[in-house]
């Protein structure tokens, strides 16, 4: 047994036999039936919030394993289609479940950031990703300290990449959490702690400075 | 608020159009269906949707030329791939062509019709100005290729006929898309390299025999047709060194006794 691919892919979450159709789908794409490991991927991503900043790795080498062995894609698209129903209906399943909804929009923006084409991002998610950050900067949304720990999160990993390619939607987004910050009252001290912080992150370049940086995550001395 | 208006965008996720998994008789030597899975021998090709009637695209300031109305993420991605894929082909192209600054080899092409202009072309490297850069014109041109390439003839020929040995005019050759041609001429082209592939056509027995004839009484002897079981075959004159050749790779019936399943496993 390959101990490696359960610890790469962080596919432990997932039963038994779906592990090892994952498994099967990364060596062998054509042997097995791609549109159900898409299904398995992204319903696994709504449930695990770990699975779901990480799913992009798996989801990329399958990818990459299908057009090696038979130039086909019928895995992105069955992914991406699925990725499109659940954004579409993401306003429901956010007010079904918080949990739920930040892993949609932890997945969409870790898909975002592995399955490049031809080494660009997917232009097509761009809109859509922008839509879910805009939607975690609204004050119903600032509130909660998960939904913003889901947009900073994004934020440092994906920010740069979206910024190039949108950069007044980046400067939009900015102003809201600006605002947010500055006006809204009903914030927690964590959350003013994570905007102040991606804040200062985005004016650095997207990155901290070293002395930002001993600020938020060093421990306490005193 | 507004930023958010701008690009929430109620998609009405269309199920895939299965146009392209029509009933043409070449449609069983198709190695994959328009969805991109490979196709299984025994597949019923005979489903098709009718097209919507909407207008399939519009502009939008954001956008960079047409959008098409409620598309899918798949589609969308696969349309960038195509884009981007025929871009860095280009730049590649122009590499090349740059890089070529000798004179080619001087060969005598037999000029049929197809191939006349390539014959002129091909001679001299096309300048900057001579090439096709039109993304919209080069994506159409590449999916035309790509329906010849992703057949079981190509796969067939390509394993047979390895680069070195391919003959101009004689042997099937891809169109090249960044040359300059009209439409019906580009149009054309396709349509014989098409048809000059189907010589490597699997075997399927007596129905595809009868085809294989009426082709040979109906197409230009230049056309390397395969004329399998039939030693006093028609097409013999023009090309009988390619005839030689395919004639070669088909001794003996057991070969022309293959199944389609096997010819797909080849």
């Amino acid at each position: 047994m390959e101990n490696l691919s359960k610890e790469d892919y962080k596919i432990q979450s997932f039963d038994l036999e779906n592990q090892k159709l994952l498994k099967t789908a990364l060596k062998d794409p054509g042997s097995v039936d791609l549109e159900k490991v898409s299904s398995v991927i992204v319903d696994q991503s709504l449930k695990d919030q770990i699975f779901s900043r990480e799913a992009g790795r798996i989801c990329y080498t399958i990818v990459q394993a299908e057009a090696k062995q038979s130039n086909g894609s019928v895995f992105r698209r069955n992914l991406l289609n699925r990725l499109q129903q659940e954004f579409k209906a993401r306003e429901e399943t956010r007010k079904r479940s918080t949990q739920e909804w930040v892993c949609l929009v932890s997945f969409i923006c870790n898909i975002f950031d592995y399955l490049k084409v031809n080494n660009m991002p997917m232009m097509a998610l761009v809109p859509p990703v922008y839509d879910c950050l805009f939607r975690l900067a609204q004050s119903d949304a600032l509130k909660n300290e998960e939904e913003v720990d889901c947009l900073v999160l994004q934020l440092h990993r994906i920010g740069d990449q979206l910024e190039k390619m949108n950069a007044p939607l980046m400067d939009e987004l900015f102003n809201l959490l600006r605002d947010g910050f500055l006006l809204q009252e009903d914030l927690s001290s964590m959350g003013r702690l994570l905007l102040l912080e991606i804040l200062e992150f985005r004016a650095g370049g997207w990155t901290l400075s070293d002395t930002a940086q001993k600020y938020y995550y060093s421990e306490v001395t005193d | 608020m507004s930023e958010q208006q701008r690009y929430s965008y109620e998609n009405d996720c269309k199920p895939d159009e299965n146009r392209n998994k029509g009933s043409s008789r070449w449609s069983q030597c198709r190695k994959r269906g328009a969805d991109g899975s490979l196709r299984k021998a025994e597949e019923d090709p005979g489903r098709e949707q009718r097209c919507s009637r909407r207008p399939e695209s519009f502009t939008t300031p954001e956008s960079e030329g047409p959008v098409s109305r409620v598309k899918s993420w798949g589609d969308e991605v696969e349309a960038e791939e195509m884009r981007s894929d025929v871009r860095r082909d280009m730049h590649r192209y122009r590499r090349r062509i740059l890089a070529v600054d000798v004179p080619q080899r001087d060969r005598k092409i037999s000029s049929g019709s197809s191939d006349s202009r390539d014959s002129r072309d091909s001679k001299d490297s096309p300048g900057k100005g001579d090439i096709e850069t039109d993304e919209t014109v080069l994506v159409r041109r590449q999916k035309q290729i790509n329906y010849g390439k992703n057949t079981l003839a190509y796969d067939r020929y390509i394993k047979e006929v390895p680069k070195p040995m391919r003959e101009q005019g004689v042997h099937p050759k891809t169109p090249n898309k960044f040359k300059k041609y009209s439409r019906r001429s580009w149009d054309q082209q396709i349509k014989l390299w098409r048809v000059k592939l189907h010589a490597w056509d699997p075997p399927a027995g007596d129905l595809q025999q009868i085809e294989e004839i009426d082709l040979g009484e109906i197409m230009d002897f230049e056309l390397d047709v395969e004329c399998s079981a039939d030693p006093d075959s028609q097409c013999a004159s023009a090309n009988t060194a390619a005839l030689s050749l395919t004639e070669d790779s088909f001794t003996g019936t057991p070969k022309k006794m293959m199944k389609m399943e096997d010819a797909e496993m080849s």
